[in-house]
């Protein structure tokens, strides 16, 4: 896998300190990570830091003390982490230092399609875009060793088409740990006020210089045709795989130069531009946005994203970009062929902890605000329990607007918040001071399954392991909680009815019928995935006094109940079924059982 | 040079078959270039492995050019059809029967019967690596799920692949091959 190969390239290099947070497409390269450190016994430390902005500062650290580091993140994490993503650039790094930020174009999983290259274009940072996990491989290796000597933080792009793409790759044997010596105190650098980063804004901009100058992977370089073809493609990442797979399976599509730039910023634009003087046309295609494209001087030429050639959104798929390729060079349209696709939608597992909670809030809470978060618990919207989801932490930030907005007049003004444990670490705190010390009035529900469920089930900061299995420090969300300013608290096993209705039921009282403050209920129970609470020997049925009210089906949405139109039943898979038995509470009608046990 | 299609819902197994062919082919030399679907989607949502082995460089099929379509669900088939070639064929579980280009096995009733639903994938990979030439052959199939060391799993899985493997043999008398 992609992923796989990155992980392989950091052990290769000699990396010592490698950081991430979860997030699709980026998780598998710190799982992979903790792979390669068991099976080759290679020292290296590694941490799922509690959010990307401590990741990166925690690599950060690392290069300042001599060390190689990397940090592993998806796209959106960027923004996190782009505090001291921007400001490191200035300062510079000492051990090589990789970013590795994995884009989703569609987007398959993700809030944005954003492109990471814009960002390091923005941060004056380096970026390699690899086409190919075998080429993903490669690059981390470059990555490393080009931010050694220019004495910047040097980005990898992979798009998630590279990530959890699969292909045969060939290894090299592990570096020992590089290090660079001891840190050496400099305060006008490493502690820089505003008059020496200008100094240093200097400094970044005759790196990029040099390097732009220096680099053959800066310019780019011809991959198929000859040189002295009518028309041009330039390409990078993983849609340049894509072009060449379609200039080698149509013969019709010749005449023409394939050139791809691994380094798609800094960019030599005088190379992209004697493409494009010798050419009658070129084409770029790139993903997601137009940096190569922006960075050429003459346009007049150029197809690509600005012409309106290129579609402005949207994963370019190989259908996608052998239309557009057809249409650049002249060739006959291939026949159009109109997938029927009615794909289907996620769901919470049968038997998720998540399930019950928004069950209940909607049962409690029946004319409410539901702020919702990132994660798998996103899937509430399916219960009609989650109404907003805007970033990572934003459930909360976001309730205490709504709070603020709706206090003293007559819109709705209940407001119930949910968050999982682990977006709870990462951006809620500051979120739930803000909203104690402001005096907002709603209930939070932490829905707390230790673990990072969403991406894989990583460990978070109350996880008694670390990365690598070793032990870890918990850190106790009750204490966090109490410590944030909160004196509601209770905490509940989702899959207790009673006690689950009685503690919202409280919570609703002191924030909004009172409208005593923040009120924080914790739903803790294992993540369904990591722990099967109970032996598959109860069958659960549906029984004849079913009246076909469908409170299970609509309310529950549990994808091992469905109405079965043909027997005009309800009925529930055995084989999807976990056996958490919630549904039958839920029932009016008192028609579902148990058997067996 | 082969291009298969694996689909089926989340939480099927189709990565885990996406990785075993894979694998396989790897170890015979050949170049292989997969791409598989992981974050929300695996949570029950619609789930596709794209499988091309030779010298490709990119991991996705283009629509049109699929030889295989191994389909864990019916109307994940429908999502993928568009991907086949003319004159592809679909291996699909489910409990109608087969026609021409359209080979069915009850997959599920299969595993079920073994004692574990969780089977159906690799009773899919039987039947279909029985049926036709997806790139890696039955045996090495066979061979790769036998080094196995844990006992339970190794045998569940022979058991599912064989089962597989029965029931295309009953479809070969029936001359749908």
């Amino acid at each position: 896998m992609g992923n796989e190969a990155i992980a392989r390239g950091v052990i290769e290099a000699g990396c010592s300190v490698a950081t991430a947070y979860p997030g699709t497409p980026s998780s598998e390269v710190m799982e992979s990570l903790t792979r390669w450190k068991k099976e080759l016994d290679h020292e290296i430390y590694l941490e799922w830091s509690i959010n990307e902005k401590v990741a990166f500062e925690v690599a950060y650290g690392a290069s300042l003390a001599g060390r190689r580091s990397a940090v592993a993140m998806k796209m959106v994490g960027l923004n996190v982490a782009s505090d001291p993503f921007m400001s490191a650039a200035y300062l510079g790094v000492r051990g090589g230092l990789v970013v590795i930020v994995a884009d989703d174009p569609g987007p398959h999983s993700s809030q944005t399609e954003q492109d990471s290259r814009f960002f390091a274009w923005f941060a004056k940072i380096p970026v390699y875009d690899p086409g190919s996990p075998a080429e993903a491989l490669t690059m981390t290796l470059k990555a490393f060793e080009m931010s050694e000597k220019y004495h910047v933080p040097v980005m990898l792009r992979p798009c998630l088409r590279v990530c959890h793409a699969r292909q045969n790759v060939t290894f090299s044997t592990p570096s020992r740990p590089v290090d660079v010596g001891e840190f050496e105190k400099n305060w006008t650098r490493w502690a820089a006020t505003p008059k020496f980063r200008l100094v240093l804004h200097g400094e970044l901009n005759q790196k990029i210089e040099n390097l732009t100058l220096a680099e053959p992977d800066a310019r780019p370089r011809l991959v198929a045709g000859g040189s002295k073809s009518r028309l041009a493609i330039v390409t990078s990442g993983s849609v340049s795989s894509h072009v060449m797979d379609i200039v080698t399976s149509f013969p019709e599509i010749s005449d023409l130069s394939v050139y791809k730039v691994d380094i798609p910023y800094p960019l030599s634009q005088k190379d992209l531009q004697e493409i494009v003087d010798i050419s009658e046309r070129t084409l770029i295609v790139e993903e997601t946005y137009p940096v190569i494209e922006l960075q050429s001087s003459n346009r007049t030429k150029i197809m690509g994203r600005l012409s309106g050639h290129v579609p402005l959104q949207g994963e370019l798929s190989p259908e996608t970009v052998e239309r557009i390729i057809r249409q650049f060079t002249g060739a006959e349209d291939s026949p159009e062929i109109e997938p029927k696709v009615k794909a289907r939608r996620p769901s919470l597992c049968a038997g998720c902890p998540h399930r019950p909670t928004f069950y209940m809030i909607r049962k409690l809470f029946d004319d409410a605000i539901y702020t919702g978060d990132i994660g798998c618990y996103t899937l509430g919207v399916n219960l009609s329990a989650v109404d907003t989801c805007l970033c990572m932490g934003a459930s909360i930030g976001m309730a205490c607007g709504f709070s603020k907005a709706t206090a003293g007049t007559h819109k709705k003004s209940q407001i119930v918040a949910t968050i999982g444990d682990s977006t709870f670490f990462h951006a809620g705190v500051p979120a739930l001071i803000n909203a104690v010390h402001t005096g907002a009035n709603f209930v939070l529900v932490l829905l707390d399954n230790n673990i990072t469920a969403m991406t894989g089930g990583q460990p978070t900061p109350a996880t008694r392991y670390a990365a690598d299995g070793s032990t870890a420090v918990s850190v106790n969300l009750e204490r966090l909680i109490t410590g944030c300013g909160v004196d509601f608290l209770e905490v509940v096993d989702p899959y207790d009815y009673d006690s689950l209705e009685d503690s919202l039921t409280r919570a609703k009282t002191y924030s909004i019928d009172q409208g005593t403050g923040v009120s924080v209920v914790i739903a803790r129970r294992p993540c369904i995935r990591t722990v099967k609470p109970f032996p598959k020997a109860l069958v659960f049925e549906v029984g004849a006094n079913c009246n076909r009210c469908m409170t299970c089906v609509r309310d529950l949405e549990c994808p091992a109940i469905s109405f079965v139109k043909e027997d005009k039943m309800v009925k529930i898979d055995s084989d999807q079924c976990s056996g958490c038995g919630f549904c039958v509470k839920v029932c009016p009608e008192h028609a579902i059982s148990a058997r067996g046990g | 040079m082969v291009q298969v299609i694996l689909c089926g819902r989340g939480g099927q197994g189709i990565v885990f078959l996406t990785r075993l062919m894979g694998e396989i082919a790897t170890q015979k030399g050949m170049d292989v270039i997969s791409s598989e679907t992981h974050g929300m989607a695996v949570r029950g949502g619609s789930i596709n492995s794209h499988l091309k082995i030779g010298s490709f460089s990119s991991p996705l099929i283009i629509a049109g050019h699929a030889d295989y379509l191994v389909s864990l669900d019916e109307s994940e088939t429908c999502n993928n059809e568009h991907f086949l070639r003319r004159g592809g064929i679909v291996f699909e579980n489910s409990l109608l029967p087969s026609k021409a280009g359209l080979l069915r096995v009850d997959a599920a009733g299969l595993a079920r019967a073994i004692g574990r639903i969780q089977l159906e994938n690799v009773v899919l990979l039987g039947f279909s690596a029985s049926m036709a030439d997806l790139g890696v052959s039955f045996c090495d199939i066979k061979d790769k799920l036998a080094v196995e060391t844990r006992e339970e799993v190794r045998s569940y899985n022979l058991a599912a692949l064989k089962a597989g493997q029965e029931a295309a043999d009953q479809l070969k008398v029936l001359k749908f091959h």
